[in-house]
């Protein structure tokens, strides 16, 4: 067949499979549309026939979305800020240099993005509590994210950095700049894309985070949403249209920002980190 | 019995609205080196990828020992190409690199490593064929590049630059080898090439092309000496050709170069008086003189030797390059005499740039 | 050390600088943490000894404890055989799509993002959607498969123990596709076109060439994704959270849920930290893998 056709048909195809894939997706919103009885129906409609858009303003209201989502906003910000800080040099100085050191240092950092947080709480939990932090839920939250996403974060910074040439800096040092100032005003602004990238990843992560914050928040007003949903979510629950409506709020500012992002963030992956 | 193993006849090629191949018709002899020549974009890669399936053809017929193979896909056509980057398989060794094709085939282990072994020897490889590419210097890849070609024994070998990443001196000598080779299997080849000294050197015919069209094929030195018009004229030969824009003179049998200031030098045969043309001159073909046979005295721009020759460039509108075979103490501002025999004289229409007979 | 603290700005001092403070914080709060656990393994922990550091020092008794339990090796098993179905089912349909997109038709760049969407969607909120699509009465899958013919009662997904850990396999396959597509993305567009001209000419036809030439030069990457699967697999809790908390009876309880809930549910922090230090040895040892089979460069 000719070259056009096939290409119609694979697009096709692959339209077809982004909505399979992408069906659950759907499925989450088209559910909180329906009323109660529609949500029991068998079949089920895959098209609200009486969507309730009100229903998003009512578990806003009744389930305190906004407070929860302001907690997962905070956590989320606070590990990011942390992380960027602390890691953005780490990266920096791992790409520059080869040698027996660095190699040791990337090991390390390697190793530490494999524990589960869920192996890791146990001993956060109780070093915590022995040291007081406990008392500062969020903010205990916020570093133990921090520790867990920043080897992440160094990996696809440093990735970022390694395409920045180093002659650059070298150019800048040459012309009388220090080492700082060559980090800082030369070389840091050219990785400039590649950090805002893995940022705006580590971001998303650390809002969704469960693990730690269902562990060290007892205090509902401080929960993130990932809490406040598994609390929703209990063994007999059927307010399906309601989870699932307070689901899609808590979802969809994420995907915004993803399907703004896409391109960058694919880009981002596929140059260099996962090499 | 067909005489030519590989027949274009009429070929073009679109990528979409992109005329890349325009009427091409290419007759190639059995057991011929035809060298593609031209510059970055004129079709030669294009043309070679045509022949050997990798790209299609939009019209017109390619005709390989005697069978139609338009879309015929690669793997049927029976010819073996040797690239650029040379495309070693990376993870195979040598050895495997080599019967690569006869395994996909279907021939036996013991079959294959015996021809490879063979093939190893005629190209010096036999040391090394347990090594993997990445263990090879670049000489030595495309030796085995090449040996991947040989072993198969096709209907025709295609070359796709194959020298542009090897160091100057190294492609001096590989130059010779592939022709060697060429000549000792009595094969068929074609070769893509941009340096035009390759292509004189190593070739039976050389075609050359200039975006998309063949502007002149035939015998290197039938190219050299009788240009079919101003592009070949000035690809083929290096230091390449002057062009001067020149007037016949009045008596018809002269003719007045236009160097700034005039100078009037004699035809061979005489033309329409008054008529404007452009002039060619190679280089070398401009002799030193002594005073007395002095037909051209030219200014002196810049003077550089190379111990062998000296390269003068006048100081002239439009300035000429002369190539003297000896060492010259000439310098800057003074005058040179040289001598120049009509019969190397090349004369080209002003408008279309096609050689006057 | 006065010298490497002059040259903080300027120099060696800059670099240790950058390097040393993050690593100290690792240090700290991964690190440490882990000797934590190590040491918990070893003492006996309960509510009120929380606070303090120095507790009876009880040996193995934790691990004994432990292996002695009828639920740990059913767990143990569930873990291996969540990581097994959840590798095989992410990395051939992820290996599927990244084959096909890799053809390059025009628009796959643009589709082939949409894929990463499970990726950044919290855990929570995936396992919501599923347990609501794998519920037994209403869930749309049982819907699909009931009018496909595949089967002809609903599963009950979430409370029959035999099909209570396969409803989070198939949530995890669907959360992992992404990052398997783009890892063989990656790795497919790093083999040279002419390599697959080459052997088109030298005879091989698309099967062939798959084999020969794809599937070896994908070794590495096929290596680090198996690696990093086990790694991420192993830490997928949200999934358990959300759908069936590890129940009904144990059925669907794996290693990485099971330590948490030891501690956080049965507020027996021993037990949490003895599994937790099994689990972690195993991970230790897919990530020395996963290490070794990716390649590091220097800057340009």
């Amino acid at each position: 067949m000719s070259i056009a056709l096939r290409d119609k048909l694979m697009l096709m195809v692959a339209v077809l499979l982004a909505a399979v894939y992408l069906f659950p997706l759907y499925w989450m919103y088209v559910t909180a549309l329906k009323t109660g009885s529609a949500m029991f129906a068998s079949p089920p409609s895959f098209w609200p026939s009486d969507p309730q858009w009100s229903i998003y303003g009512s578990v806003w209201e009744s389930r305190n979305v906004g407070r929860y989502l302001w907690n997962s906003l905070v956590i989320a910000s606070g590990a990011v800020s942390l992380i960027v800080i602390l890691g953005t040099g780490c990266a920096y100085v791992l790409a520059r240099y080869r040698n027996a050191w660095v190699d040791v240092g990337l090991f390390l950092i390697l190793m530490l993005q494999v524990l589960p947080a869920s192996l890791m709480i146990t001993p956060i939990f109780v070093g915590f509590s022995q040291l007081g932090l406990l008392d500062y839920p969020r903010v205990a939250v916020i570093l133990a994210i921090a520790a867990k996403s920043m080897p992440f974060f160094v990996v696809l910074v440093r990735a970022a950095f390694m395409s920045v040439p180093m002659e650059l800096e070298e150019a800048a040092l040459v012309d009388g700049n220090s080492r700082f100032g060559a980090f800082f005003h030369i070389v840091l602004p050219l990785a400039r894309n590649g950090i805002l990238v893995s940022a705006i990843l580590i971001f998303m992560q650390a809002f969704g985070e469960f693990v730690y914050s269902k562990s060290m928040i007892q205090t509902i007003e401080y929960q993130p949403a990932s809490v406040g949903l598994n609390s929703f979510m209990g063994p007999n629950t059927n307010e399906w249209n309601n989870i699932m409506a307070y689901a899609a709020m808590y979802v969809t500012p994420i995907l915004a920002i993803f399907v703004l992002l896409q391109r960058r963030i694919v880009s981002g992956l596929t140059s260099g980190a996962l090499k | 019995m067909t005489l030519h193993q590989i027949e274009l006849s009429g070929v073009n090629k679109y990528y979409g609205a992109y005329h890349a191949l325009r009427d091409i018709d290419l007759k190639i002899r059995k057991g011929s080196f035809v060298a593609l020549v031209g510059p970055s974009g004129c079709g030669k890669s294009t043309l070679l990828r045509s022949l050997a399936g990798l790209e299609s053809i939009s019209a017109g017929d390619l005709v390989i020992a005697g069978t139609r193979m338009n879309g015929v896909p690669p793997r049927k056509r029976d010819l073996a190409m040797v690239f650029q980057s040379y495309a070693l398989y990376p993870h195979m060794t040598v050895e495997e690199n080599l019967t690569y094709s006869l395994r996909m085939r279907g021939v036996s282990k013991e079959e294959a490593r015996r021809k490879a072994e063979e093939v190893a020897t005629t190209t010096g490889l036999s040391a090394l064929l347990g090594r993997y590419p990445r263990e090879l210097s670049g000489g030595q890849r495309q030796r085995v590049a090449m040996s991947r070609a040989i072993i198969r024994n096709p209907k025709a070998f295609l070359f796709d630059e194959p020298l542009s990443n090897l160091d100057a001196a190294l492609r001096v000598h590989m130059r010779k080898e592939i022709r060697a080779l060429h000549d000792r299997l009595g094969a068929t080849s074609v070769y893509v090439t941009h340096d035009q000294v390759e292509a004189m050197t190593m070739a039976d015919h050389v075609v050359v092309m200039r975006q998309g069209v063949i502007e002149q094929q035939g015998a290197p030195l039938e190219l050299y000496d009788r240009p079919a018009n101003q592009f070949v004229a000035g690809f083929i030969g290096s230091p390449a050709m002057n062009f001067v824009p020149a007037q016949v003179g009045a008596d018809g049998r002269s003719v007045v170069l236009d160097l700034g200031t005039p100078h009037t030098v004699a035809l061979t045969k005489s033309l329409e008086a008054g008529r404007v043309l452009i002039v060619g001159i190679r280089p070398e073909h401009l002799q030193l003189a002594g005073e007395a046979d002095a037909g051209l005295r030219l200014p002196v721009g810049s003077v550089e030797s190379t111990g062998a020759a000296t390269y003068v460039t006048t100081a002239t509108q439009p300035e000429l390059v002369v190539v003297l075979n000896s060492r010259v103490s000439i310098r800057p501002g003074e005058t040179l005499p040289l001598h120049l025999d009509p019969a190397h004289l090349h004369l080209f229409d002003r408008e279309t740039q096609i050689r006057l007979a | 050390m006065r010298r490497l603290l002059l040259s903080i700005r300027d120099g060696r001092g800059f670099d240790i600088g950058l390097v040393s403070v993050p690593l100290i914080f690792l240090f700290a709060m991964a690190g440490l943490p882990l000797l934590y656990n190590i040491v918990m393994s070893f003492q006996e922990v309960d509510m009120f000894s929380l606070g303090t550091f120095a507790r009876p020092f009880v040996g193995f008794k934790n691990y004994i404890t432990l292996f002695s339990q009828p639920e740990t090796w059913p767990i143990l098993g569930n873990t291996a055989i969540f990581v097994v179905a959840s590798i095989a089912g992410q990395f051939t349909i992820g290996f599927a799509l990244a084959l096909f997109f890799w053809t390059g038709f025009p628009g796959s760049s643009w589709l082939r993002g949409l894929f990463l969407v499970s990726w950044v969607m919290p855990g929570l909120v995936v396992g919501a959607i599923w347990n609501w699509i794998l519920s037994g009465d209403f869930g749309v899958l049982n819907f699909i498969l009931k009018e496909s013919g595949l089967v002809s009662a609903n599963i009950f997904w979430r409370s029959d123990p035999n099909f209570s850990l396969w409803a989070v396999v198939i949530a995890n396959i669907w959360l992992g596709i992404s990052f398997n597509m783009i890892l063989l993305s990656v790795g497919l567009s790093a083999i040279p076109r002419d390599l697959y001209e080459a052997a088109e000419l030298d005879g091989a036809n698309v099967v062939q060439r798959f084999y020969t030439i794809t599937l070896p030069m994908m070794r590495s990457s096929i290596g680090a994704l198996v690696a990093l699967g086990l790694i991420f697999t192993l830490q997928q809790f949200d999934l358990f959270a959300a759908i069936t908390a590890g129940g009904p009876n144990n059925s669907s309880n794996v290693a990485q849920y099971w330590a948490w809930d030891l501690s956080f549910r049965q507020y027996d922090f021993a037990q949490g930290a003895t599994i937790s230090v099994i689990m972690i040895v195993f991970v230790m040892f897919a990530s020395v893998v996963y290490v070794r089979s990716t390649r590091h460069e220097v800057r340009g």
